[in-house]
């Protein structure tokens, strides 16, 4: 049979942001594929280099939007560990709210995404609708429901409105008596389970071949990699969680990774509005209005872990008004290149949307 | 995991008798749902606080934001006529411009939604409405974390009181590199402090020269419209300071220190380019100019720089006027107001002293010799008060005083004849000069000191500089303030003075605002001392005009009238600047100079 | 700064032994930033990989372009014991050629190319590393490059907005 060009994307239920997989087919069979990304470039990392350290808070979050916070985070972190600033104790714990919270949105999202390339509408819906009621308690907090530029060098903006912590949790109550729902309409789906069980597998070779990191990471090796445990950043060394992990990576593992981490994130949510000091939210890092902030010379990786793994900036500074270079790892980058480009094929067609879709991949942060 | 089972998604089924979380699209625009209170919604400003300084406009990461000139905004100290507007096209909401504002006249509303099939319309001036136009509900606002300005100064190295009420040391020290870096970085370069400064200093360029450690760049900026940048660094009144857009809010940042900064850190090669700088086209001509004071000297250096030929007549031995003989060195050293007249020497000035004009020299000799005359004898002597026993030898002016306590500590005299129980008359500037300067001189003499100050005023009516006032009270001076002097007691005996008497002042200024004090004669004050220093004010003399000249000027409230270019009409040859023309100010004068040079090489280019 | 991980100390040490070192830095007490040789960089990454170091989290480039040279950063991971690394090394900036590290660390493939791209580095031994990748059409230089103005190359290629509106007011006019 002659092998047909195809294209998957950049229009499509089941991808997450506008990226394309160009890939060329045999019949059902996906025979060489590669990753068709670019759709999304907006030249972060130079428009960086050209902002001030505050202004590239206004700038970033975009670099990925379904889960902004873990861009402004690594700013932050690396401008501080370059100017050797203490962040205040409450800071750190609204971080963590923060970065909490932007993982449980993006969870449900990519949850529920599942419903794009399955068919099952309703999961998506239903996330939608959970991942908006946070969004407003973001817009609460923060002043804005996607692009918050709240996590700033020092600290964070402002401190947390009265009255939110109720706010937070009445709806992580809510959501966690629910969550078993998710689990029936998605998980225990037979018909979600004929396309991810025993399929699209990520074998822990593979994991290291290609620097998977995240879920997909976790549910090949069997192993708690996952930064929060690993190099505790901000305050996760004093909350208790576990990390779920499996030794068989298959689509429907990766999901139901997905799922349980969604009750541990509430666990930490619950921990963080409990032990959370009172005091001042941000600490004048740098001398002078922040139109003359200027960070020490160096360089520096920081990374989180965000809901689909490592994220990190690489920031190098000359001790300017603004950074000398930016370099951003987004998380999906190994997966969605070269693992597009090497595993993909031997898949039938409409197994690609879910491989996109459970490998945890999300377009803006590879292209920048 | 549960088992699996056929029927587990049809769970879902319940929810469709929940009420839906979505909203319907008809609500969205007739019942829009109310934003969160922090939300970074649409731009509204408050025109009474607004100052367009144009900061917002400066950090808007996406160029939103311009500055427009309005007509309908008065000028006035403090501001600019010039208020913002915000593209929304660009505008991403992030609110840093609120942040930043020096005046906290920005903030945000909570609507959301706006729209217009017009691209134009999305061009919007914010006042106290937002681009929607309808009555606004508050959102984001800025509060102590969110703020993008550093309100607090770099605090100052000072010597401590114990040490500095005992010596005439210098008390500030001056910024170290790093300081001034710091408090330069405080500057947002709104430049709102130029427009007020008399001298229309460069003082945002200058302060980022501090910012960059670039010190060549600020010494040139400084001599481009003052001189005496080391005297101003040290005793300017910095009117900038109190136009400060940062003082909105916060403590204004430390410019005259900064100026002083450069001026003691730059490297010689910087004053020499500085005395280099060649013109295109020398002038020719000679100028004379009397009086070696701010003005004075600010003229000569900008006509030396010009090439003119030119002669500085100054009565005393050595020039400087009241920067030499009056301000106190605690405050001023000789080796600062050196190194200024260095610069100006070294452009071929010369400087003709123990020379006075009308005695030593006619006038109208200088008027046959010259091409032009600068005329800059300020007020060098002080006002009397007219009372009862104010001729009596405990009486002293405060002029004369700092003039023999300046000779004094520079060894040329001796210790001036103080008594250890004194009162100094008046609360300017100069009056604090005499209290603080007898307060060292009785710690010299006496081992301790006893100094009262009696004035009219009423502490917020204080004409002098607030750091004056609060040094003072530092130092011990006891303050008698709302009472005025009627009457200084003699004792008959042995003709000294034993105290002042005096009645409360029940007001100073009458209904016009002009100064028209008014006293309770019933309320008596009686303040003991045995000396009594006049510092009520300073006057000129201009005998030494002849009549041909004299009889040309005219003057309006005291002060000679000269067009802008300090020129008197009828005597082109003459110009004016300083204290004869305005009130007393080192910077006043400097501006007067410089503004002077420009009109005298005017006269003789054009000639 | 909190004291720096003795592990890693330990492990920077060792380096050293076996290799040239030409500077040591740690920007935060689990992450040391190593500087070689271009030659010694393949070696080095070999040993570290052997080392517990199995992941590449990522390869960027930094222009020095007053140095005239680019900067390759390596940046590895150690998940067992949380040690990060950067290996770096300086490459003419005239001649940017470098060897492939897709044979220590396969992920490297497609970070390379990203390299090339924004950069303009050749990477030998990985012939993917020139296709472009995010930019379709470019017709400039490498645009990551310190020298390329995206201000001016975004104003020839681009109409500036005219915008109709004043607010600008003179005397006798206004609200």
């Amino acid at each position: 049979m002659k092998e047909v060009k195809l294209f998957l994307g950049p229009q499509h239920p089941g991808m997450h942001g506008n990226s394309s997989i160009h890939m060329y087919v045999d019949g059902d069979i996906i025979k060489r594929s590669y990753l068709l990304p670019g759709m999304l470039h907006r030249g972060f990392e130079k428009s960086m280099e050209r902002r001030t350290w505050m202004n590239n808070i206004a700038l970033i979050p975009r670099i990925c939007v379904p889960e902004p916070d873990p861009n402004e985070m690594v700013f932050a972190l690396n401008a501080e560990a370059l100017a050797s600033v203490e962040v205040p104790e409450r800071a750190h714990w609204i971080r963590m709210l923060v970065l909490e919270l932007a993982r449980l949105s993006a969870h449900l999202m990519a949850f529920g995404g599942i419903g794009g390339p399955t068919g099952l509408y309703t999961a998506m819906y239903w996330a939608q609708a959970d991942r908006d009621s946070i969004l407003t308690l973001f817009e609460e907090i923060t002043g804005q429901r996607v692009y918050h530029m709240y996590i700033t060098i020092g600290g964070v903006r402002k401190d947390l409105p009265k009255g939110i912590e109720k706010k937070i949790l009445a709806f992580v109550d809510d959501l966690e008596s629910r969550l078993p729902d998710y689990e029936n309409l998605v998980l225990n789906n037979p018909s979600v389970q004929a396309r991810t069980k025993d399929q699209i597998m990520l074998p822990a070779e593979v994991v290291w071949e290609l620097g998977v990191t995240g879920i997909g990471m976790r549910s090949s090796t069997g192993k708690a990699y996952d930064l929060r445990k690993v190099t505790p950043y901000a305050r996760y060394d004093k909350v208790e969680f576990d990390v779920p992990t499996a030794t068989y990576s298959d689509a429907h593992t990766r999901l139901t990774l997905k799922y349980l981490e969604m009750y541990q994130i509430i666990r930490i949510i619950r921990q963080i509005l409990d032990l959370m000091p009172a005091g001042k939210v941000r600490e004048k890092a740098l001398d002078g209005s922040a139109l003359r902030w200027q960070v020490p010379a160096g360089q520096v990786y920081s990374a989180v872990e965000a809901s689909r793994g490592e994220y990190g900036y690489y920031t190098v500074s000359t001790g300017g008004t603004m950074p000398y270079r930016v370099a951003v790892r987004g998380a999906s980058f190994p997966q969605a290149t070269l693992g597009i480009e090497k595993y993909l094929p031997g898949h039938r067609i409409d197994d690609a949307a879910l491989w996109f879709d459970t490998m945890g991949i999300c377009s803006p942060e590879i292209d920048r | 995991m549960k088992k699996t089972s056929i029927f587990a998604p049809f769970t879902g089924w319940k929810y469709l008798f929940r009420k839906p979380v979505t909203i319907p699209m008809d609500d969205i625009f007739k019942h829009p749902r109310e934003s969160q209170d922090n939300y970074r919604g649409f731009h509204v400003n408050d025109w009474t606080k607004c100052i367009g300084c144009g900061t917002c406009s400066e950090i808007c990461p996406t160029a939103a934001i311009t500055m427009a000139q309005r007509a309908d905004v008065q000028e006035e100290e403090g501001s600019l006529p010039e208020r913002p507007v915000i593209d929304y096209g660009r505008c991403c909401f992030c609110g840093l411009c609120v942040d930043i504002c020096t005046s906290g006249s920005l903030s945000m509303s909570k609507a959301y939604l706006y729209n217009s099939p017009d691209p134009e319309a999305f061009v919007s001036m914010p006042t106290d409405r937002d681009i929607t136009g309808t009555p606004i509900i508050a959102g984001y606002v800025k509060d102590e974390n969110s703020d993008l300005l550093d309100l607090k100064r770099k605090p100052m190295p000072e010597i401590s009181v114990e040490e500095s009420k005992r010596s005439f040391v210098e008390i500030v020290r001056g910024y170290s590199a790093e300081q001034a870096k710091a408090e330069a970085a405080r500057c947002v370069a709104c430049g709102i402090c130029t427009k007020t400064c008399p001298a229309h200093m460069n003082i945002p360029e200058y302060i980022e020269s501090v910012w960059k450690g670039d010190l060549k760049e600020g010494l040139a900026y400084l001599y481009k419209t003052n001189p005496l940048s080391a005297v101003c660094g040290r005793v300017c009144t910095h009117k900038c300071e109190s136009v400060c857009s940062i003082s909105n809010r916060g403590e204004a940042i430390a410019i005259r220190w900064l100026k002083r900064y450069i001026i003691d850190n730059a490297p010689d090669e910087a004053y020499e380019s500085v005395v280099n700088a060649k013109v295109s086209k020398p002038g020719a001509g000679k100028v004379a100019i009397v009086g070696s004071g701010a003005s004075g000297l600010s003229a000569a250096y900008y006509l030396g720089s010009l090439g003119y030929e030119v002669d500085v007549y100054e009565r005393r031995e050595k020039v400087g006027g009241p920067m030499r003989y009056g301000v106190p060195r605690y405050r001023l050293t000789d080796e600062a107001l050196d190194r200024d007249v260095s610069i100006i020497r070294k452009l071929g000035v010369r400087f003709i002293t123990g020379t006075e004009v009308g005695k030593d020299v006619r006038f109208e000799d200088l008027q046959k010799k010259y091409d032009a005359i600068f005329m800059a004898t300020g007020y060098p002597y002080t006002r009397h008060l007219k009372i009862e026993g104010e001729d009596s030898r405990d009486v002293v002016l405060a002029m004369e005083f700092l003039s023999e306590a300046t000779e004094y500590l520079r060894g040329a005299g001796p210790m001036p004849d103080i008594k250890d129980d004194v009162t100094v008359i008046g609360s300017g500037n100069v009056a604090f000069d005499v209290a603080r300067t007898l307060v060292r001189l009785q710690n010299e003499k006496f081992g301790k000191s006893n100094v009262k100050m009696m004035a009219l005023e009423q502490r917020d009516q204080i004409p002098a500089d607030e750091e004056e006032i609060l040094a003072g009270a530092e130092e011990g001076i006891e303050m008698n303030l709302g009472c005025g002097p009627q009457k200084i007691e003699i004792d008959l005996e042995t003709g000294s003075v034993t105290a002042i008497q005096g009645c409360v002042c029940t007001r100073l200024f009458d209904e016009n605002n002009r100064f028209n004090p008014e006293f309770d004669y019933n309320a008596e004050v009686c303040i003991v001392a045995k000396q009594v220093y006049l510092a009520v004010g300073q006057t000129s003399d201009l005998s030494y005009l002849p009549e041909s000249v004299s009889n040309q000027l005219k003057m309006y409230r005291g002060k000679i009238q000269v067009n802008e270019n300090r020129q008197v009409e009828g005597l082109p040859w003459l110009f004016v600047g300083g204290d004869l023309i305005r009130g007393m100010d080192i910077i006043n004068g400097v501006a007067d100079g410089h503004q002077a040079a420009i009109g005298i090489d005017k006269l003789l280019s054009e000639t | 700064m909190s004291k720096i991980n003795m592990q890693l100390k330990e492990l920077t040490e060792n380096v050293g032994k076996s290799y040239s070192v030409l500077q040591v830095d740690y920007p935060t007490p689990n992450q040391a930033a190593l500087d070689f040789q271009p030659g010694d960089v393949h070696a080095v990454l070999a040993y570290l990989k052997g080392q517990g170091f199995r992941q590449m989290s990522l390869l960027s480039c930094v222009d020095w372009i007053e140095d005239g040279q680019f900067q390759l950063v390596y940046l590895l991971f150690n998940w067992e014991a949380g040690l990060r690394l950067q290996v770096r090394t300086r490459i003419d900036r005239a001649n940017p050629v470098f060897t492939t590290v897709t044979g220590i660390y396969p992920g490297a493939k497609y970070y390379e190319r990203d390299v090339h791209e924004f950069f303009g580095v050749e990477f030998n031994g990985n012939p993917d590393s020139s296709k472009p990748l995010f930019l379709e059409n470019w017709d400039d230089m490498p645009p990551m490059r310190k020298d390329f103005d995206p201000q001016a190359y975004s104003d020839r290629k681009y109409k500036a907005r005219e915008y109709k509106t004043d607010f600008n007011t003179k005397a006798g006019e206004g609200q």
